[in-house]
This record gives C-alpha cells, structure tokens and sequence, in this order.
C-alpha cells in the first residue's frame, strides 16, 4: 500500500484511481498462492485431512464453554467443523471457503455456509462470539489477515468476544522448521505479489513498517475484505507432524531452482540468511496416502498438473500448504490496529499465539 | 440453511448497500425436529429482523408467524404459543434448494443440498 502511495506521486490522478483500484483489489481479491497453496490443496485432502482432525484443543474448548447460554457463535474458517456443537447450550454457524470441507460439516448436521473469512456475507452484530482457529495464517498479505480481523469484530455484537489462534513462528518443536519449506524471497515476492511489499519478511519484520505507519490502508481494508482459506483444526503442530514428514532435502527444489537463477550468489545468500532469520513464510507438506480414495479423484490431477508430488518411499501423495507462521507479538500488533475492540486476553500454547479481543460495549452508532 | 441463518446473511458484494434480506427462491424446504427451548427463543428475538424473518417463512411456505414484531410481553408470556412458532420458523425450516437473492442487485447465491454458497466473483469484491 504504501508502496503504491509512493508511485501514484508520480502520476497523473487517474493513474493514482487506478492504483488505488488495484491495491484494493489485491486486498479483497484472493490471491493466486492462497487459491494453489491453499484452497486447492484442502479441497484435494479434504476427508483425508477431516479425518486427522478431531481432537480438540482444551483452551478453545474452554472458550466456547464459558459463553453464555444462547449464545450465538460464528466460526469463520470453520474446517470439517469439530468446534461446531462444543457447547451444546449455544448456536454455532460455521462457513469455510472449502465446498468440500463443508460439505463434511453439513453431513454432520451442522448449520455452515461456504464463504470467505476474509469477506463474511453477514450483517452487523448478530454473533454473540466469533472464533477464527489456524486461519489466519492462511492467508498471505498483512492487511488480509488485518481483514479477516476486521470481518470477525464487524459480525459480533457491543461486548461480544473473538477467539482467534495462529500457528507460531516459535515451533516448540524446533526440528518441526526443518521439515518445511521456507519460501524464497524470489517466490515471496512472486506469489505474495509484488503489490504487496509490505509481505515481504524482510519489510514485514522491520519496526519501522510497523502497523503504525500504515493507516493509509485501513479504510480500503476496511470497506473490502476478502478471501480467505479454509481453517480447519489443526492448531497442534505434533499432530500435523503426524502426517506431514518429509525430509527438507526433498522439498526444496524450488529453493534451488531460485538460487540457481541468480548470478550474484553472495548477495542472495545475504538474502536467504536475512530471510532465514525471520522466516515466517512456508510451505508445509501433507502426506495423502496412496491408499486413501482422494488419491485417485482431485489427486490425480493434481498430480499431473505438479500441484502434488509423489512421496513413493512413504507411498503418499504430498502436497504444499501455505503457511505465514506469526511471531511472537505479531498478532497482537496485528488486532490492536482495528478499531473498537481490545484484547483481553493473549496466550501461547502448543505452538500457537492466540489472542481473545472484545469488541467494545458502546456502540458510537 | 435455517431461517436463524437467513436472518444474518447479507450480500456484500462491493458497493452494495442494502444487502439485507436475501429474498428466498426456495425449491425444497424440508423440516427437521429439534428440542424446544423457550430462553434461547427470547435471546434470540433481540436479533431478529422480524419483517425479514416473516418475509423468509412465507417464502418457505410457513405464513403463521404475525405480520407485526409481539411485543415484550408476548415473548415473556408463560403461554408458548408463539415462542413455539418463532422456534418452528427459525430452527426447524430448513432451504435444502433454490437460491437467495440480493435485494440490489438481483444476484442470485446458489443453495444446494441446504449449503449456501455465498462466495463472490473476483469483480465482485
């Protein structure tokens, strides 16, 4: 955004219209890695990936039970749904932006709708709580997940409360880090997009791009919204592990690739060390087994479009999920820079940051 | 999709300002039972668009629900008589097919197999 700003100086005032346009558009607009990396590969996994997620996590299950009776809860991301009903004296609504995620939640039983976090179809106020858990960081620009903050607060009444939970930067399994795929700044870059510099981990973990000097973005990401991923519930790390080892040897390639594309290796190793530093953007292996039905539907051609790998040693089908991991404070900085809510309540736990806002009581309207 | 859900569905496509109430086109609405539970009903009415939810049952084929929002003291009443039919159109009435439709612009929001689906086309957002 600010980046924009700065070009749109130069140039005639339609120009900056259609700058402006464009940036809004990339906020609300999904962008290509989330669809590839994201919506396509839980789509593809989706019963697999349901069937792996059940347990549920003792500090979101505490939440939902200290709600009041009657209360109205909005699961924004809501994955195969396994927090929807936890507290049987409420109503939880869920949605996901994955058909076939909601699909699984509907066959349960549960009332769900198929949209995206980050643009919720929903008036104003009617949730007495909302929950957000491991969505966010699916999504893969700063003021999108800002958004899908934004949407969450929007759709709670005065007083109401919203849960929301990240996956860490701070593993606290570190060997975890090594079986991922950080992304190159090349490949942030190109499917981050270059409109958004603020995404770049080298801009983002600056303090002087902090969300503070950005308040230029918050009325387009304010009037927009956008897309978002499918949560689902996957908030403890070991349990993805369960499924997801893959050698670091393997899935980096594309690393390579990068690397050797560039003449001045000194310089993008000082990149790549920088990168290494504050790492925050990966890919994060699913192992699909051969066994499994999905393989030979959505898996097939994923295979053969080179969404998916073939893994024969541990005969499965890998696939990449896209992953802004957060580091410590990043979330909170993140939600004090939306209006009318206050954080009440932060905390860490299996290698999640999570945070509990509340949007405040007064309504100015 | 229930009735509960209906009431809070809004259409956002950018630059729409009345996208609420969604008008139901249903092809298939079914009924399914569930448990009566009269302080959830009255927690529930302070939400409610009354006109939208009216408008909703009826295009659902459920026209017992008065044209006029009850005032407190029906909903405080001991006779459920009309809790009891606030519960039926909310939770029990279920669009299974057919479409909601933007009030200003006309777009229609598929509803298959009682799944709204709500997302927007990228010139839409």
């Amino acid at each position: 955004m600010r980046d924009v700003k700065v070009k749109a100086n130069s140039k005639s005032t339609e120009e900056e219209e259609e700058n402006e346009m464009s940036s809004s558009l990339s906020v609300k607009s999904t962008p290509e890695i989330e669809k590839k990396y994201v919506h396509r590969v839980y789509d593809a996994i989706a019963p697999h990936f349901s069937s792996t997620r059940f347990a549920k996590w003792p500090k979101v299950a505490a939440f939902l039970e200290s709600l009041p009776s009657g209360s109205v809860v909005l699961d924004a991301g809501c994955g195969n749904g396994k927090y929807l009903g936890l507290n049987p004296s409420c109503f939880f609504i869920g949605c996901d932006i994955s058909n076939p995620l909601i699909k699984i939640c509907s066959d349960k039983g549960q009332e769900v709708l198929v949209a995206d976090a980050v643009n919720l179809p929903y008036r104003e106020e009617f949730g007495d709580a909302a929950i957000s858990i491991a969505v966010l960081h699916h999504l893969s620009t700063e003021n999108r997940r800002k958004s899908a903050i934004e949407e969450l607060v929007r759709v709670v009444k005065p007083g109401g409360f919203v849960l929301i939970t990240v996956w860490a930067a701070e593993q606290e399994d570190k060997s975890l880090l090594t079986k991922w795929t950080p992304l190159s700044p090349k490949y942030v870059e190109e499917w981050v997009g270059p409109g958004s510099p603020m995404n770049s981990p080298r801009v983002r973990n600056n303090p002087f791009f902090g969300l503070e000097s950005i308040p230029e973005t918050d009325v387009s990401a304010k009037e927009q919204k956008a897309e978002t991923s499918p949560s689902f519930g996957l908030e403890s790390i070991p349990e993805t592990e369960e499924s997801t080892r893959e050698p670091k040897a393997e899935s980096v390639p594309e690393t390579q690739d990068s690397l050797g594309e560039q003449n001045d290796k000194s310089s993008v190793e000082v990149l790549l060390e920088a990168l290494k530093m504050n790492q925050q953007e990966y890919f994060v292996p699913w192992h699909l087994p051969y066994h499994r039905a999905e393989v030979s539907g959505a898996s097939a051609s994923a295979l053969a479009s080179g969404l998916a790998k073939k893994d024969d040693r541990k005969g499965t089908v890998v696939y990449n999920r896209y992953y802004h991991v957060f580091s410590e404070g990043e979330l909170e900085r993140l939600a004090s820079g939306v209006g009318n809510a206050m954080i009440v309540d932060r905390f860490y736990d299996k290698s999640n940051w999570c945070i509990v806002l509340q949007k405040e009581a007064l309504n100015q309207d | 999709m229930r009735l509960i859900t209906h009431n809070m569905l809004s259409c956002n496509i950018k630059g729409v300002t009345n996208g609420f109430p969604l008008k139901i086109e249903a092809e298939k609405v079914v009924e399914k039972e569930v448990d009566f539970n009269p302080d959830f009903l009255r927690h529930m009415f302070a939400k409610i668009e009354w006109k939208a939810l009216v408008e909703a049952a009826r295009s659902m084929g459920y026209a017992e629900l008065p044209e006029d929002s009850p005032d407190a003291t029906v909903i405080d009443s001991a006779d459920e008589t009309f809790l009891r039919k606030l519960h039926h159109a909310l939770l029990e009435l279920h669009l299974e097919e057919g479409a909601l439709v933007c009030p200003e612009t006309g777009r229609k929001f598929p509803v298959n197999k009682g799944i709204p689906n709500m997302l927007l086309h990228e010139d839409e957002v």
